[in-house]
Formats: structure tokens, C-alpha cells, sequence
């Protein structure tokens, strides 16, 4: 099973303030990811690696069909039978039953017990009654999850909390996982036991696309890494492979290296364009005179 | 829609909304514990009130120069008849202000006597502030009138007269031939209708908060994205949950109320005051109070979670929820309005017609019909409310980002890009103000200037459309289908407009002979207008002024909004449906409905508002002619002076009708060959 995005682009309207002024603004349209092409397979994790800003939770939100993509297609292709042909899906309800979605973002039902929750979610999921008690007993016992699956979310603490929404995406044993940030403001701990777990369903042969800023933790994790800067992907590659290219002997400094040639080369690209233009002035005034 | 991803949503919502503390708060505690604990706080205090009123000993002083003694033995007198108790204050009178004396509680209330006219003249001084002055002071009152009328009938006795013979030469009475039941429920339906509405309110209010912003607000709206849910789905599941809250509560104020009136009535019998009331009477009445219970708290819980949906957090849906709160209240009070009745437009007024259905119900006034049309209105703008909601909520603008955007009133207008196009949301919230504009505004202008109210009316919702769409700086061209007309548009559109006419002619006839109660009272209200006016006024009322108006609305910018999201047909539907609404009466509705959705698909065929507005004109111009020269035109015409159309003729009129129509189809269907 994997999952694959082809051309995705996304448009968003944003305030550009109008001159020193700050009280005049007007709206501007920008592309949060401009044609990012990438697929994750099944047995490899993908980490998804940028600054703030640089479109990455965006391009999680199209490939997890939380959003729609202005242009291009995300599609979950299922080749696992090698006798058939690959089956390629783009429904939205279709690919969402194959991917377990985790982000800061989505937060549990404080009023809740993990219980309640996960048997809702099974329901929604079809699974039976007695599938879902299976399922939640499995999940409860694989998360640690015994010593408060009874308690309403609200009392847990953060650590648990965190395992309470791994097992969410684990309810309807998916595929493919997308993870946005899964470790961002947790201890030790719970970052390793999430690893761990990212690692142990990789071995199970699920895809694993995960965002984050902890560049050790990628290295370590990653088998693949794409680096994302204003919407573009801007280096592709194993975390091996990419410090090989940019001389670097860690992720953090391949990251810095990548962005700031990067940089360069937008701001080189940008004082051609305007010296070009100004050259154009400068004929065209010649012209007229 | 998959049944069981419903009824697991549903689950979850209401499991969420329950233990939510505030929702358990407006729901149980309100009805169940304040509600009454209030009601029986206040018979406490005013029996409590008038026992310590009546038990009670006032000081009071008696100064009368010329017969002290038979008034103050009146006084003593008195006391027994009336159960009251006096002290009389004597000493201060010779010696001190009397006003003094009050103010500084010696006395509680004082009598004088004085000459005037000839006659006593006694005068109660006492101090309204002050309850004990003034209980002392109507007690007096009534013994000073005992007083008066002994001494007249011992005049006239005197005199050798009959003080009954000569002070009620006349004798009348009033006879009520209304039951005791239906009296209480003249009553009950003021009083119901509007604690209903208000406790429906407050029970669809918070769940409605909570599960739309409040689940923004926790971040949990993410991780229900995150799962295989189509948004109908979910909005359904949660329309689901917040009704039944809704239900629950006005169930419990109903249960509340009971237990009240039963409490009343066992306290009054108690005392020997008995009402006498049969309560099993209103057995019917209450049976369909509780399916407008029912459907109000769909229609409550529709509106409520459409108000939320675009708020970002709790308190910014509270402040969506106050208006739609205020319009609610104001609609429950609509039953104290004794010019309003139930009939074939008030019953399709929302909140208005579940108030009026509510009191006509506890006058025992049971109208099929009418009770029908309520509840099945309130269904259908329940219905409406949840598929509008189920569009916006696929909205990524609502989900995960700054829902106001989507309405352009809510962006400055120095920051608007040029040349919008308006969307659902501004559709849903010009409408809201119109129908502010023409309820309130509108109906006002009616009422204070007749016929010159109309174009007030029809002046400010024109204003209203422009003014909104300047300030969002549409692409006026484009919204209002300012196309230059073609020739032979315009001659399709005559055909049309023709034959569309000689179709309703006969569908209005078979309505009125079919349902003879939904006859409309708007039009008597027109006619009223149009008498003893010329013609030139009239044709500019009817056939000029509301034709422009009304097209720039329909198939301006209602149009120009909804042909961008939608499929042609839903447009062209739409638009000649909303058309037939906005005349607020059921029949119109259909009639008209029909009309506007042959001025809609032409408008949107030919992209030309010009065209709509002259087919609008011709279909007004040719019924007002018709209203003020009926007798030339029956004599020449005389089948249409018959009250029910014959079958030759009605189908006559349909073949032309449908000819005409077909042939101006085919003659627009033209341009797309000739481009082709």
C-alpha cells in the first residue's frame, strides 16, 4: 500500500500590508505548497522537514483529504496483491479509511473515557461490537493504556493523552500513517515511545509520513526526508544521501545548508529578474529618446 | 448517508453535550429546581404579603372637626368587615405637621376633614413610597367610600326615595358564553408559546455552541475530519443531538409548568378559590403542542447551529446567538399581538406561526389545514438549514480558517479584492437583513403610507442589494446579468412570459377551488391599497418599481451567487422557489414560484436581468389590468368571469400556455446552435 501526491498545489488569500501603513493591507493570493510531487511506500518512513511557514502542515492536511488541493491529486494505490494490478483510490472517504492522521492539531474529547472514545471511533470505522472490544483490548495492551482507558481524557496527563491519540489512529489498523509534529512538547519518554512506534509499524510494512522540527530524531528515524521551503520541495533524498551532497556530517547542518542555498539562489534569481527588468526600462526609455 | 456512522456521531454528541456542565445547567437545573423554586418564592412572598398586610396594625389618625366620632366608629366598624387594624394616633394632630408625621413613621396614614362645596371633604394623607402608608391609606379608602355610600343612601331614604331605584335606573350584565377552560386558555396561549419558544431556545443554544465552535475551539473538529465522515453526516448527527437537547428541555419546562399549574390549582382549591378548570381538556392541545415542540426545536436547532458554525470560538457563537435570541422572543410575543391571526402567510412566518398555532390550540381552535402548514414549514426550514449547513461546513474557510472572510460584510472594504463574486454566506446573510428590512421597516411604511409605503419598501431592499454588493466591490456586470438584450430574446421572452401566464391563470384557479382557505389575504391587502389611486401610480407600483427591485435581488445577486456554486437547474430552481417564498403565502409560493423560475432561467440563459425585468413587468402590468377593467374585459371574455374554470377551457389555456413557453424555449435554445 502507498500513498501518492502528484502536482499538489494550494492556494490561500493573505493580508500583505500596503506600504509603511500598517492599517491598509490588501489581500494577496499565494501558493502554500506549489507542486509537490511525492509517494511513501509501505515498510519506509518519509519525514517531511522545513521551517515554519513552509507549507508542510498544509501539504499533510491535502494527503490525510482533510483539505482539498486547489490542483494535482493525492491517491492511496493498493499493490499489494502481486497476482492484480495495482487498485489506485481517490475517493476522500476511500483513502481516509487507509491512513491514521495525528497532528497537534487534533485533539481528543476531553468529556470522554479513551474507551468511549475508541469504540466511537470503531463504529464509524464499521467494525462490530465484538471486533471493537478486540481491537481496543489489542491497542490498550500494545499502548499501555490499561491504567486509564476508563478515565475521561481531561484527567489524563499529556504522555497520555499522546498514547490516547496514537490509539485513535490505530483503531482501524491503517496503512499509511501521517503524523504532523507527534513528538512537539513531549518529555523523553513519550517522544521514544512514540518512535518506537513509528518504527515498529514501518517494520510492519505501513507508510510513515511525518513532519518535524527535531532534526536528530529524523536522522535517526528516516528513511527518506524531503525538505520543504515556501511550498516547493527543495531537497529530496536518504538523510545519508542529502549530507553527502551538502558536505554536512548531521541533518540539522544539512537543513541550514539546504535553506540558506536556497536563499541565495531565490535572491540571486530575483536580482536578475529585477536588473533584466531594469535593463528593459533602460532600453525602452532609450527607445522613446 | 450511512445510518450507522449517524448514529455513532449522534452518540458521541450527546454523551459530549451531557457532560458538558453548562448545557446540564440550562437544561435541568433551569426548569427542574429554578423555575419553580422562583415560582414558589413569589407565592410565598405575595401570600406572605397580604397576610402580614392584613395582620398587620397601622396607625392611623382621624381629624374630623365636626363628627370625629362617627367616623373613627365607622373606622372601628369597619375593621371587622374588612379584616384590617387600626391604631389611632391622635396627639400629634394639634401639634404637629401631619406630612412630619408621616415621614417620620409616627402615623402610617391620616385623615382631614374640610369644607368644600358645601360638602365634608376628607382627605387620606399617606406616602406612596412607603408600603405601610400605603396599605393603610387604601384601607382607609375603602371605608371613607363605605362611609360615602351610607351617608347617601340614608339621604335619599330621608328624601323618601329608593337608592336602587334612583342610582341604577338601568340594570345591565355581561354574559361570558366562553368556558372557564377556554378563558385559561386564552391565557395559557400567551403564556406558553412564549416560554416554549424561549426554554427551546435555551436548550438548542448551548449544545449548538458546543458542537460546532466549541469543538473548533478544543481542536477536536480536526479529528473528526480526520475520520471517513461525509459532512451531511456529520452535520445531521450533530443537528440530531442539539434537537434533542432542545426537545428534552422544553420537555422539562413543559413538565416544570405542570407541576406549577397543578400546584396552583391544589393551593387555590385548598383555600376554597377553586378554578373549576376540567385540566384533561387540554389533552389535544397539548398533543400538538408537543409536535410543534418537536419541530420548533429542529427548526431552533437548525438556525442555531447555522448562526455557529462560522464562529471561531464560544464566546464569538454567543454573540451570533444574541440576535437570533432577541428575533425569537420578539416572535414569541407575536400571540399578544391581537391584529395577528394564524392564516395562509403567518403560517409560514417561522417562530410567528408556532406561537400563533400554540395560542389558537389553547382557544381549542383546531384548523387541519393551517396546523399542518406549521409544522410542515418548520420541517422544511429545518431541512433547509441542515443541507445549507452541510454545504458550509465543507467550506475550508469555516474549517481551518477565518470563517468571517467568507462573509464580505465582515472584511473592510479598503481591503476587498475588486470584482467579487458573493457567496452562499452573503446570500444567507442579505437575506437575513432583508427580511429585517421588509418585516419591521417594510410592513411599517405599508401601514403609515399606503401605496407610497410600497416603494419605500421595495426602494430599501434595491438600496440594500447595491449598497452590499458596492461594498464588497462585486463584479456588477457579472452579479446582476447586465447583458445587453438580444432582439429576439426579447421576443422569446414575451412569448414566455405569455404562456407562463396563461399556466398559472389556471393552476391558481384549481388552488383556490381546491383549498378555498389558502386564498390569500396579500393580495385583499394589495387591492385595499390600489382604491381610488390613478392608473399612472398604480402601474408604477405594480408593474415598474417592484419588477426592477425584486429582479436585482432574484436574478441579480441571488442568481449571480448561486449559478457560481451550483448546478444550472438547482440555480434556476432556486431562484423562481425563494421568488415564490418571498410573497410569503403558500399559495404564492407555488404560483409565483412557477412564474420565477421561468424569469430565472431566462435571465440565466441570456445572462440578461433586463429581460426578467420585462417579463416581470408584463406578468404584474397584465394582472393589474385585468383587476381594475374586469367588467369590458369578462364581457367580452366571459369565461373568465366564472368562479371555477371549465375543464375545455383550462386545458385550452395550458395547451397555449405550454405552446408559447416552447416556443420561446426554442427560440433561445437558437443561439447556442447559431455559436455552435
Amino acid at each position: 500500500m502507498k500513498i501518492q501526491a502528484t502536482e499538489l498545489c494550494k492556494k490561500f488569500n493573505r493580508s500583505v500590508s500596503d506600504g509603511g501603513n500598517k492599517k491598509r493591507s490588501r489581500q494577496e493570493e499565494f501558493l502554500a505548497v506549489n507542486h509537490v510531487s511525492l509517494s511513501v511506500q509501505g515498510g519506509e518512513i518519509l519525514g517531511v522537514l522545513g521551517p515554519n511557514g513552509a507549507g508542510k502542515t498544509t501539504l499533510l492536511r491535502m494527503l490525510g483529504k482533510l483539505m482539498k488541493p486547489t490542483s494535482g491529486t493525492v491517491s492511496v494505490i493498493d499493490d499489494s496483491t502481486a497476482d492484480t494490478d495495482p487498485v489506485e483510490m481517490t475517493d476522500d472517504i476511500a483513502v481516509k479509511r487507509y491512513i491514521g492522521y495525528l497532528s497537534e492539531n487534533t485533539k481528543l474529547y476531553n468529556r470522554l473515557s479513551v474507551r468511549e472514545m475508541l469504540r466511537t471511533i470503531a463504529e464509524i470505522y464499521g467494525l462490530d461490537p465484538e471486533a471493537t472490544e478486540k481491537r481496543i483490548d489489542q491497542i490498550s495492551e500494545v499502548l499501555r493504556l490499561q491504567g486509564f482507558i476508563d478515565n475521561r481524557i481531561e484527567r489524563l496527563s499529556t504522555g497520555q493523552k499522546q498514547r490516547a491519540s496514537i490509539a485513535r489512529c490505530l483503531v482501524h489498523s491503517p496503512q499509511i500513517y501521517i503524523f504532523d509534529e507527534p513528538t512537539l512538547g513531549l518529555d523523553i519518554l513519550s517522544s521514544e515511545a512514540i518512535i518506537e512506534f513509528m518504527k515498529s509499524e514501518r517494520d510492519r510494512g505501513c507508510g510513515v509520513l511525518y513532519s518535524t522540527h527535531y532534526m536528530e530524531e529524523a536522522q535517526y528515524l528516516c528513511d527518506r526526508i524531503v525538505m520543504i521551503y515556501q511550498g516547493r520541495i527543495v531537497a529530496e533524498g536518504t538523510p545519508r544521501g542529502l549530507m553527502e551532497q551538502t558536505g554536512t556530517e548531521n541533518l540539522r547542518e544539512t537543513f541550514r545548508a539546504v535553506i540558506t542555498q536556497t536563499e541565495q539562489k531565490a535572491a540571486e534569481e530575483k536580482g536578475q529578474e529585477s536588473t533584466s527588468a531594469e535593463d528593459k526600462k533602460d532600453d525602452d526609455g532609450e527607445g522613446r529618446v | 448517508m450511512n445510518k450507522k456512522i449517524v448514529k455513532a456521531l449522534y452518540r458521541k454528541e450527546i454523551l459530549d453535550i451531557l457532560r458538558d456542565k453548562k448545557t446540564i445547567l440550562m437544561m435541568i437545573v433551569v426548569p427542574l429546581i429554578l423555575y419553580p423554586l422562583i415560582f414558589m418564592f413569589s407565592m410565598y412572598l405575595s401570600t406572605s404579603m397580604i397576610k402580614a398586610s392584613t395582620s398587620k396594625s397601622y396607625r392611623v389618625s382621624v381629624q374630623d372637626t365636626e363628627e370625629p366620632a362617627v367616623l373613627k366608629q365607622y373606622i372601628l366598624d369597619g375593621q371587622e368587615k374588612h379584616q384590617y387594624e387600626f391604631i389611632f394616633v391622635d396627639s400629634y394632630v394639634e401639634n404637629r405637621d401631619s406630612e412630619e408625621a408621616l415621614r417620620q413613621k409616627e402615623v402610617d396614614a391620616y385623615v382631614t376633614q374640610s369644607v368644600s362645596e358645601n360638602r365634608p371633604y376628607y382627605e387620606i394623607g399617606y406616602l406612596a413610597s412607603e408600603t405601610d402608608s400605603t396599605t393603610a391609606a387604601g384601607m382607609l379608602k375603602d371605608m371613607l367610600s363605605d362611609y360615602k355610600n351610607d351617608m347617601r343612601d340614608k339621604i335619599l331614604e330621608e328624601k323618601g326615595l329608593d337608592s336602587d331605584e334612583v342610582l341604577s335606573p338601568i340594570n345591565f350584565a355581561l354574559k361570558d358564553f366562553s368556558t372557564k377552560e377556554e378563558n385559561a386558555g386564552y391565557i395559557f396561549g400567551y403564556i406558553v408559546p412564549f416560554l416554549l419558544i424561549t426554554s427551546i431556545l435555551m436548550g438548542a443554544m448551548y449544545p449548538a455552541i458546543d458542537t460546532t465552535a466549541g469543538e473548533k475551539e478544543r481542536g477536536t473538529l480536526e479529528t473528526l475530519l480526520t475520520l471517513p465522515v461525509k459532512n451531511l453526516e456529520l452535520i445531521t448527527a450533530k443537528f440530531m443531538a442539539t434537537s434533542t437537547v432542545a426537545v428534552a428541555a422544553a420537555l422539562l419546562n413543559l413538565l416544570s409548568m405542570g407541576i406549577m399549574v397543578f400546584y396552583l390549582m391544589g393551593s387555590t382549591e385548598a383555600v376554597g378559590q377553586g378554578l373549576g378548570i376540567d385540566l384533561f381538556s387540554y389533552i389535544p392541545a397539548l398533543f400538538i403542542t408537543l409536535l410543534c415542540v418537536l419541530v420548533f426545536a429542529m427548526f431552533a436547532s437548525g438556525v442555531c447551529l447555522c448562526a455557529c458554525i462560522y464562529a471561531r470560538s464560544f464566546k464569538e457563537a454567543q454573540n451570533y446567538t444574541t440576535p437570533v435570541m432577541l428575533v425569537f422572543m420578539m416572535g414569541g410575543m407575536a400571540g399578544m399581538i391581537p391584529s395577528l391571526r394564524l392564516d395562509g402567510t403567518t403560517a409560514l412566518i417561522p417562530v410567528i406561526n408556532i406561537t400563533l398555532l400554540i395560542a389558537e390550540l389553547f382557544k381549542f381552535h383546531f384548523e387541519l389545514p393551517q396546523i399542518a402548514m406549521v409544522l410542515v414549514s418548520n420541517l422544511a426550514y429545518a431541512g433547509i438549514a441542515v443541507v445549507l449547513m452541510a454545504r458550509l461546513f465543507s467550506s475550508e474557510n469555516i474549517l481551518f480558517g477565518d470563517a468571517a472572510a467568507s462573509l464580505h460584510l465582515m472584511e473592510a472594504r479598503k481591503d476587498m479584492k475588486e470584482k467579487q463574486i458573493p457567496g452562499i454566506g452573503d446570500v444567507v446573510l442579505l437575506f437575513s437583513i432583508l427580511l429585517i428590512v421588509m418585516l419591521f421597516g417594510g410592513s411599517l411604511a405599508v401601514a403609515k403610507w399606503g401605496l407610497y409605503g410600497l416603494f419605500v419598501e421595495q426602494g430599501a431592499m434595491l438600496a440594500c442589494v447595491l449598497g452590499y454588493s458596492w461594498y464588497m466591490k462585486a463584479d456588477m456586470p457579472k452579479v446582476f446579468h447586465l447583458r445587453k438584450p438580444r432582439p429576439v430574446a426579447v421576443i422569446a421572452s414575451i412569448l414566455m412570459i405569455c404562456g407562463s401566464y396563461l399556466i398559472i391563470q389556471v393552476i391558481g384557479g384549481l388552488l383556490t377551488s381546491a383549498f378555498p382557505s389558502l386564498s390569500t389575504e396579500n393580495t385583499e391587502m394589495l387591492v385595499s391599497l390600489w382604491e381610488n389611486k390613478p392608473l399612472w401610480l398604480l402601474v408604477l407600483a405594480v408593474a415598474v418599481v417592484p419588477p426592477i427591485c425584486e429582479e436585482f435581488v432574484f436574478r441579480g445577486f441571488l442568481m449571480g451567487a448561486l449559478e457560481h456554486k451550483y448546478k444550472p437547474v438547482t440555480t434556476v430552481v432556486a431562484c423562481g422557489f425563494l421568488f415564490g417564498l418571498y410573497h410569503m403565502s403558500i399559495m404564492q409560493t407555488i404560483v409565483i414560484g412557477l412564474v420565477g423560475i421561468v424569469l430565472s432561467y431566462v435571465a440565466w440563459k441570456e445572462q440578461c436581468i433586463w429581460l426578467s425585468i420585462l417579463m416581470h413587468a408584463l406578468n404584474n402590468l397584465t394582472s393589474l389590468l385585468i383587476q381594475q377593467y374586469e367588467e369590458p374585459i369578462t364581457k367580452k371574455l366571459p369565461f373568465l368571469a366564472e368562479e371555477t374554470i371549465s375543464f375545455g377551457v383550462g386545458a385550452g389555456m395550458i395547451g397555449c400556455g405550454v405552446v408559447l413557453l416552447a416556443l420561446g424555449f426554442v427560440i433561445l435554445q437558437k443561439r447556442k446552435t447559431d455559436r455552435g
